[in-house]
């Protein structure tokens, strides 16, 4: 464990980090061409190394050396704003540049050491093979009977859980149920699939602790998120507010006329004030849609909570049980060109509603 | 920008209420939310009280949403004011408000409504 | 081929072929006058653009004839694009058609063609790969002029449509204060919404205090337009304004009852003028009473 490896300010013993050398050459060998580059990477390497208060077991030093020469050339990358480029071999293949980097560039080490341990030895030793030994990816499906791009998907996803490993050791954080790390590592690696499969955001309603992970882990909040829908956290009065002016303005960009975009606005407030009132928290996401060529607007509107025991009843105009007029359900029915409700008492309610440009 | 809007209550209404004459005018600035028109309708009843007024103009020209519940809270107040010798008028509600409340199924007026402030002003005979 | 991502100078082959374009270019170029003739002799004797006077179709042809020749030499439809849909705004209105625009332009595509055969005639390889070059980038202005006529053609139908939709349910000032909303023809829930919003913002527009909305040119209504036309006085209300329904058929004012309309709460009168003048009177009540009133 990480407490067990401070070993107090005794500086490492130089035949050690000599030792280090080659490891490190390697590394950002794989990853850089200019030789001289190399050197002068691998040397600022050492003396973060050498200059860091902080010691680790030296079991494990050959692991955080690697991981502080791959931020060295990450941070040198940047600099040279080619952090773009070259990030087919820095980092994940996909477009986004992955959230870990300022995360790890914290240099914690003994976080990042944390981490591996809590990650599958099946993971852990890929990225170690990868990161660390500078293996590429054909040699290694080489190795393991599979394929180059098999082999670069298993790194993917072990990389996305050692982020998530990285965050919960960094914030001491224990997770409350046995649904968290699998629903974090799923969005970690941005998997869309596996998030359907595990109602990734319906347990981010849930969890308090996931929910506040998941936005360090993408900064979310009031950002349009996947594929451009703008998510807004519901939980108090003025959140209504935020969210009706959202949906207004997606609904602008949607080229509806004002007077439709004050329909879907007033829809939104009712829906999401019914948040406020009978749930504790939720969400109201709002994205553009589009069908047979024409344009639309869709809100979805979910919540964890008490749920309710007959929509039928629930959509008649008059049914209030806060002080209201009873029109928010239908009155938001009536604005809107499709509307849904589905609720599981106990759990929660979602609404789905959509207009459409005539 | 009006998506922060301050909730604790000791922040000021995004809302002025002068006085003048027996009326109190009221003049919204920004979207409100549920506390905020709570706590506007409680300051208006409590001044209705105090200063002995006779009419309550409110000018909504600014707001862009009326749903149910404020829909309801402006209803609730007029009938309050009424109660302790005050009449209220709501003007400048805008044409696809006036359309949304009604699609929403705002079937009856709810208070007394008039076009603009002097309209307003004229109903509430000064 | 005829593949339209294929540039002009983008035809394969050895370096002369690089030349064929621009020694194209110079044909067309130095046969402009006759060539141009020929095709607009052609356009007349096919009857296209017969609204258009030869004179309008000699100078249209010459605007097109020289743009081809720009785009055969730049490789760029820029130019041309913006002539031809400035071109279908001159000529949609005198009602001309989608097929004579393609029929002109294939008719140039062609009076070029032979023009080319007729030079080449003798070497038929050559004539060939002149062709390969010609054809491509001949598709593409056909294709362009073809696409921007038609787009310009919808904007101008939706464009109509609009004007339309507007004509038929005019809000009209009779006096300050006061509005008249004549609804003649069949009401439909889509244009029963366009004229509540229409006549919402005349009323902000006009400070109208009253409103006569005259349904006598209705010949029918069903349940969502009943209900849609309370609600539209239910608006009106809501923005200060009151209303008076004219005109209703005793067929109407039996669906309005059915489907539970309080009709009391409707301010009714028998017709228009009756209306007009009940209007005027409230109007004329309101101003000398007001003073007096509680």
């Amino acid at each position: 464990m990480a407490s067990e490896a401070v070993r107090g300010d005794q500086p490492y013993d130089e035949r050690v980090v000599v030792e280090l050398v080659p490891v490190l050459r390697r590394v950002v060998g794989a990853r850089i061409k200019d030789p001289h580059t190399v050197e002068d990477l691998v040397q600022e390497t050492l003396a973060r190394l050498m200059s860091s208060s902080r010691r680790v077991d030296p079991d494990k030093l050959h692991q955080y050396a690697a991981v502080t020469a791959r931020h060295v050339v990450a941070t040198y990358a940047e600099r040279n704003d080619r952090a773009r480029n070259r990030s087919h071999l820095l980092a994940d293949p996909s477009d986004a540049p992955p959230p870990t980097e300022d995360l790890l560039l914290q240099e914690d080490r003994e976080f990042v050491a944390a981490a591996l341990e809590r990650l599958s030895a099946e993971d852990r030793d890929l990225l170690v093979a990868h990161e660390v030994q500078g293996q590429d990816t054909t040699t290694m499906a080489a190795e393991l009977g599979s394929t180059p791009g098999a082999v670069a998907a298993r790194l993917s996803r072990a990389r996305a859980s050692l982020r998530v490993e990285y965050l919960l050791a960094a914030e001491a954080i224990d997770p409350p149920s046995d649904r968290c790390r699998p629903v974090l590592r799923a969005l970690s690696s941005s998997d869309r699939r596996r998030q359907r499969e595990l109602d990734a955001s319906g347990h981010l309603l849930e969890c308090e602790t996931c929910s506040q992970l998941a936005d360090r882990l993408f900064e979310r909040r009031g950002q349009p998120a996947e594929d451009g829908v703008v998510r807004v956290p519901v939980s108090r009065d003025a959140d209504v507010v935020t969210a009706r002016q959202q949906g207004r303005e997606v609904a602008a960009r949607a080229g509806f006329s004002t007077s439709a975009q004050t329909l879907v606005a007033t829809a939104i407030s009712e829906i999401s004030r019914n948040i406020v009132k009978f749930a504790d928290r939720g969400e109201v996401a709002i994205s553009l849609v589009t069908e047979d060529g024409r344009q639309g607007v869709r809100v979805v509107a979910r919540d964890v909570g008490p749920g309710i025991a007959d929509p039928d009843v629930a959509l008649r105009d008059g049914y209030s049980t806060y002080h209201g007029l009873g029109l928010g359900l239908p009155g938001a029915k009536r604005l809107m060109d499709r509307f849904h409700l589905s609720s599981v008492p106990g759990e929660g309610t979602t609404v789905t509603m959509e207009k459409w440009l005539t | 920008m009006p998506t922060d809007v301050p909730t604790a209550p000791h922040v000021p209404l995004p809302a002025s209420i002068l006085s003048q004459g027996p009326n109190l005018i009221v003049s919204i600035h920004a979207a409100l939310d549920d506390e905020q028109l709570e706590r506007l309708q409680r300051d208006l009843l409590e001044r209705v009280g105090r200063d002995r007024c006779r009419g309550i103009l409110i000018d909504v020209a600014a707001l862009d949403v009326l749903d149910s519940f404020a829909a309801r809270t402006l209803a609730d107040l007029a009938y309050m004011a009424q109660l302790r010798g005050a009449r209220t008028v709501v003007v400048g509600i805008a044409p696809d408000v006036a359309m949304t409340l009604v699609r929403l199924g705002v079937r009856i007026p709810l208070t007394q409504t008039a076009l603009d402030l002097e309209e307003g002003l004229e109903w509430l005979g000064t | 081929m005829t593949d339209e991502t294929s540039t002009p100078t983008g035809a394969e082959g050895d370096r002369g072929d690089e030349l064929l374009l621009p020694e194209l270019v110079a044909h067309l170029r130095d046969h402009r006058t006759q060539l141009r003739q020929q095709w607009a002799e052609r356009i007349t004797d096919a009857h296209l653009l017969s609204s258009m006077t030869n004179q309008e179709v000699f100078s249209e042809a010459t605007s097109v004839y020289d743009n081809y020749v720009e785009v055969l030499e730049t490789g760029s439809v820029k130019a041309l694009q913006h002539y031809a849909r400035d071109l279908s705004e001159r000529i949609i209105p005198r009602g001309v058609e989608t097929h004579e625009v393609i029929g002109i332009v294939l008719l140039l595509r062609d009076v070029l063609a032979r023009s080319l055969f007729e030079k080449y005639r003798d070497d038929f390889e050559l004539l060939n790969r002149v062709l390969d070059a010609y054809e491509p980038a001949a598709n593409r202005i056909a294709n362009t002029v073809a696409v921007s006529f038609v787009e310009q053609r919808e904007r101008v139908i939706r464009d109509q449509q609009d004007a339309l939709l507007e004509l038929s349910t005019p809000v009209l000032q009779v006096r300050e204060r006061l509005l008249i909303l004549p609804i003649i023809g069949v009401l439909d829930q889509t244009r029963a919404q366009q004229l509540t919003e229409q006549l919402l913002h005349g009323i902000r527009a006009h400070r109208a205090k009253l409103v006569v909305i005259d349904v006598t040119g209705v010949p029918d209504m069903d349940e969502n337009v009943a209900n849609s036309l309370v609600d539209t006085v239910t608006a009106s209300r809501l923005m200060g304004a009151d209303v008076i329904i004219t005109g209703l058929s005793s067929e109407i004012a039996q669906t309005l009852v059915t489907i539970g309309v309080d009709l009391s709460k409707m301010h009714t009168v028998g017709d228009l003028q009756g209306g007009i003048e009940e209007a005027e009177r409230q109007l004329g009540f309101r101003v000398s009473k007001v003073p007096d009133a509680d």
